[in-house]
């Protein structure tokens, strides 16, 4: 049992902090679980989506026409920057089979007679196909595939007005009379990395937090060292927890400041506000994560109980934090669970200042939540107490 | 003959032991029942509204004529969007961005309807909030069915007084243009993410579970309460005696997990359920494989939240479900594929969402396979070198103080 006691029985909140330094290097684990996986997931995350967005998705076209219009049209979508015309395909089935197959997103289907029935009138439909089991993928065509049809009715357009003998360059101008130029603010580049990695680096950040507080806690109560923890603290729950906490606080402060540097400068990810309040959030939120696991610890001091509910609730986050789901659209009794996480917060000043650039005034109800849950250990520290003074271990 | 039927009889009891030291330990217990039952309806329940509809806009219309005023009409109408006011400029529509109160401000300048009336293209702008890409897609699709929408009706308007001849060519739309969403048909976000989600909390449950029991033999059988070791005479019959016992354990939940659950929250399921459990298999017995090697790195039952459960989020990202498997950068790509969830996602997807047969994902069933022997290799490996060793050390040595132990933590108590 490592629980770091010097034999001559020293006491006192320094002499708690050395053991609990003492705790976090002799065991590998505590690495792991503080270092090297939250930092393994900042690579992964962020390498994963350096591109931005995927390109030259493989897409197939079903030319059942084959006239110099099809071909045209054909030429049109292989030019296209997010398509990848790998597949030619003769017929709707044997495109379906190669979507089914995975070996294809989606393909732009041309009717038989296509060119026929366009200049006689007969109004012939353009039809295109996206896989939207995959989301992204999908989406990125559908996009494609919209616009060249669009342009094609345009030039569609043109051709019959020209049969009239209209000239084509007074045609032109009536293709498109109105445009809906879209500014996305904040991420021009709709760059995936963005969008991902400031929500999801966060979310592995509190998981791990939630889950190393509650493990270092438990651990005592588990080798029956809670007792001396207390009697080194002459008694008292708050210099013990303190105390223990306060060395991983330090690690986790050059974890989220690590965290920040790399998202924000080394991977240059949107920073329209002040550095001071986005490092003053990270900071905070840190101490939130910490407070809420031991509140969670306070509520079951039970070693696999609160992991288990820590481990629930920080997955869990990923999605009912409204990452990708907006939170409006949740139900109601859902929805209240989503301001029940701390990522929540941190997800919301990020929005507010890194990426909006807003002032701190309109960030400030997210700020105070944090310190809801750094308060919140308090009510609960007489349970830790009376656990770490009679230690009971369940399997 | 007997030395088949007593390796038969060992590979048994182990079975037998193995059920009885998982339903006297509720940690595993949790991770066989509450993970695959419970998860995927809590999952479920979060998305299950599928569409992000009415997210709210506000307007700066400085040219307020009946154009613009159609024009912030049919956006309104739009499933995607709801205009929640007109503002007078930009840093009062600003300030309800900024307020959380709307997510785009349309900006239509002065002038626009004059534009349009000239024959020239009217411009606005759709300021998005970026933290969210459901939100801006609505947006956009919304956007680009208006701009057509209106563009066809104004186009079809004004073609008359250039060329009145055109409209006897073509009456109405010259050529539609039809969009048919294949696999998740209502384009709903539950129905996109789950499907995949369902295999990997499958195989997290599986490895998270044979983790915990292997950390279980390292600690004493005192703090436990019971003794863990539980072996036969060969390795991998001791694998085998357990991996059984898993299965029987998991079946109902898997049959929950790739039959019920898209049942009740009406995912897709266009695939042929029996095709789909027997193209899991191989991935299960991947995922014992996994179990088998992590439990070299397990040392106590509870340090599989800290060392395993985060993984969940590199596998959800590697799986290909969000970033397509072509495009990623090769490391991740190559890491994705020993990842038996990767090729259980792609291939439960096809089946379950876009109606392929077993035939049709036959490489990621080869490659399931490939997996399973590669990676219960490296657990028989680890089993033989590494796990049954230390445990086998600590057994014999335990042996002897184990009767002390357990009588002292009873006094503990």
């Amino acid at each position: 049992m490592t629980d770091g006691i010097q034999p001559k029985e020293k006491r006192g909140i320094r002499a708690i902090m050395v053991r609990s330094v003492l705790q976090i290097v002799r065991r590998p684990l505590m690495w792991v679980g503080m270092i090297g996986l939250p930092l393994f997931l900042f690579l992964f995350i962020t390498s994963m989506f350096e591109e931005g967005l995927p390109t030259r998705i493989p897409a197939a076209i079903v030319d059942r026409d084959g006239t110099s219009l099809s071909r045209e049209i054909t030429q049109t979508l292989g030019g296209m920057q997010m398509v990848d015309l790998t597949r030619t395909a003769n017929s709707y089935s044997e495109a379906r089979a190669a979507l089914q197959e995975g070996k294809i997103y989606g393909f732009f289907l041309i009717p038989e007679n296509f060119e026929a029935n366009l200049l006689s009138g007969r109004s012939p439909e353009i039809t295109f196909y996206t896989n939207m089991s995959y989301f992204v993928p999908g989406s990125m065509l559908f996009k494609t595939f919209k616009a060249t049809a669009i342009y094609t009715k345009a030039g569609v357009a043109v051709n019959v007005a020209q049969a009239v003998g209209v000239d084509a360059e007074a045609a032109a101008p009536l293709l498109q009379p109105i445009n809906i130029a879209s500014r996305p603010i904040g991420n021009p580049q709709l760059n995936y990395g963005i969008y991902l990695g400031n929500s999801f680096i966060p979310g592995v950040m509190q998981l791990m937090i939630m889950l190393m507080t509650c493990f270092s806690l438990g651990q005592e109560i588990k080798r029956h060292t809670s007792t001396r923890l207390l009697q080194m603290a002459n008694g008292s729950i708050y210099r013990a927890v303190f105390a223990k906490m306060l060395p991983q606080t330090i690690i986790w402060f050059v974890m989220i400041f690590f965290m920040t540097a790399w998202l924000f400068k080394y991977n240059g990810y949107t920073m329209s506000g002040s550095w001071l309040w986005m490092g003053l959030s990270e900071l905070l939120y840190v101490l939130a994560c910490q407070g809420f696991a031991i509140f969670i610890f306070g509520l079951l001091p039970n070693l696999r109980l609160s992991l288990s509910i820590c481990a629930l609730t920080g997955i869990l986050s990923f999605s009912i934090a409204a990452f990708s789901f907006p939170e409006q659209s949740m139900y109601p009794a859902m929805s209240i669970f989503s301001w029940l996480m701390p990522v929540r917060y941190n997800f919301l000043i990020y929005a507010d200042q890194a990426l909006a650039g807003r002032h701190i005034y309109y960030s400030r109800i997210w700020f105070a939540a944090y310190f809801i849950y750094i308060a919140a250990p308090v009510t609960v520290m007489w349970r830790i107490k009376r656990w770490m003074a009679r230690p009971v271990y369940c399997p | 003959m007997k030395k088949i039927k007593n390796y038969i009889k060992g590979v048994f009891e182990v079975y037998c032991r193995e059920f009885k030291l998982i339903l006297h330990d509720q940690g595993l217990i949790l991770f066989l029942t509450f993970l695959p039952l419970a998860y995927p309806v809590i999952y479920s329940l979060i998305y299950n509204p599928e569409l992000v509809k009415d997210v709210p806009m506000v307007v700066i219309d400085s040219d307020r004529t009946s154009l613009t005023r159609e024009l912030v009409r049919e956006l309104d109408a739009c499933d995607q969007v709801r205009v929640i006011g007109y503002a007078a400029d930009l840093p009062e529509a600003r300030k309800a961005m900024d307020n959380h109160d709307c997510f785009s401000i349309l900006e239509i300048p002065t002038g626009f309807t004059k534009t349009v009336g000239r024959g020239e293209t009217g411009a606005a702008a759709l300021y998005c909030d970026m933290s969210l890409l459901l939100r801006y897609r609505g947006f956009l699709v919304a956007s680009t069915n208006v701009m057509q929408e209106m563009g066809g009706e104004l186009l079809s308007k004004d073609i008359n007084n250039i060329a009145p001849l055109v409209s006897t060519i073509s009456t109405g739309d010259l050529m539609p243009i039809n969009n048919v969403s294949l696999g998740n048909i209502r384009n709903g976000f539950d129905s996109f993410i789950m499907p995949g989600v369902l295999i990997l909390i499958l195989q997290q449950c599986i490895i998270l579970a044979l983790g915990m029991a292997g950390g279980a033999r390292h600690e004493r059988a005192a703090v436990v309460g019971y003794n863990p070791h539980n072996n036969s005479n060969s390795v991998i019959g001791t694998m085998i005696g357990k991996a059984l016992c898993y299965f029987t354990i998991l079946a109902l939940p898997i049959i929950f997990l790739v039959h019920y659950v898209p049942l009740i929250f009406s995912f897709p399921m266009a695939g042929n359920v029996l095709e789909e459990l027997a193209f899991l298999t191989p991935m299960v017995l991947a995922s014992m494989g996994v179990g088998f090697v992590f439990q070299a790195f397990v040392t106590e039952r509870e340090s599989v939240f800290v060392s395993w459960v985060v993984t969940s989020i590199f596998f959800l990202l590697v799986s290909g479900l969000i970033w397509p498997r072509y495009d990623m950068p090769s490391v991740w790509k190559f890491l994705s594929g020993l990842c038996p969830a990767t090729w259980g996602v792609e291939g439960f997807v096809k089946m379950n969402s876009n109606g392929a047969g077993l035939w049709q994902v036959k490489e990621e069933y080869e490659m399931l396979w490939i997996l399973a022997a590669g990676w219960w290799v490296a657990a028989w490996c680890i089993q033989r070198w590494v796990v049954l060793p230390a445990a086998g050390q600590r057994s014999s040595r335990k042996s002897k103080i184990n009767d002390k132990a357990l009588s002292q933590s009873v006094i503990d108590k």
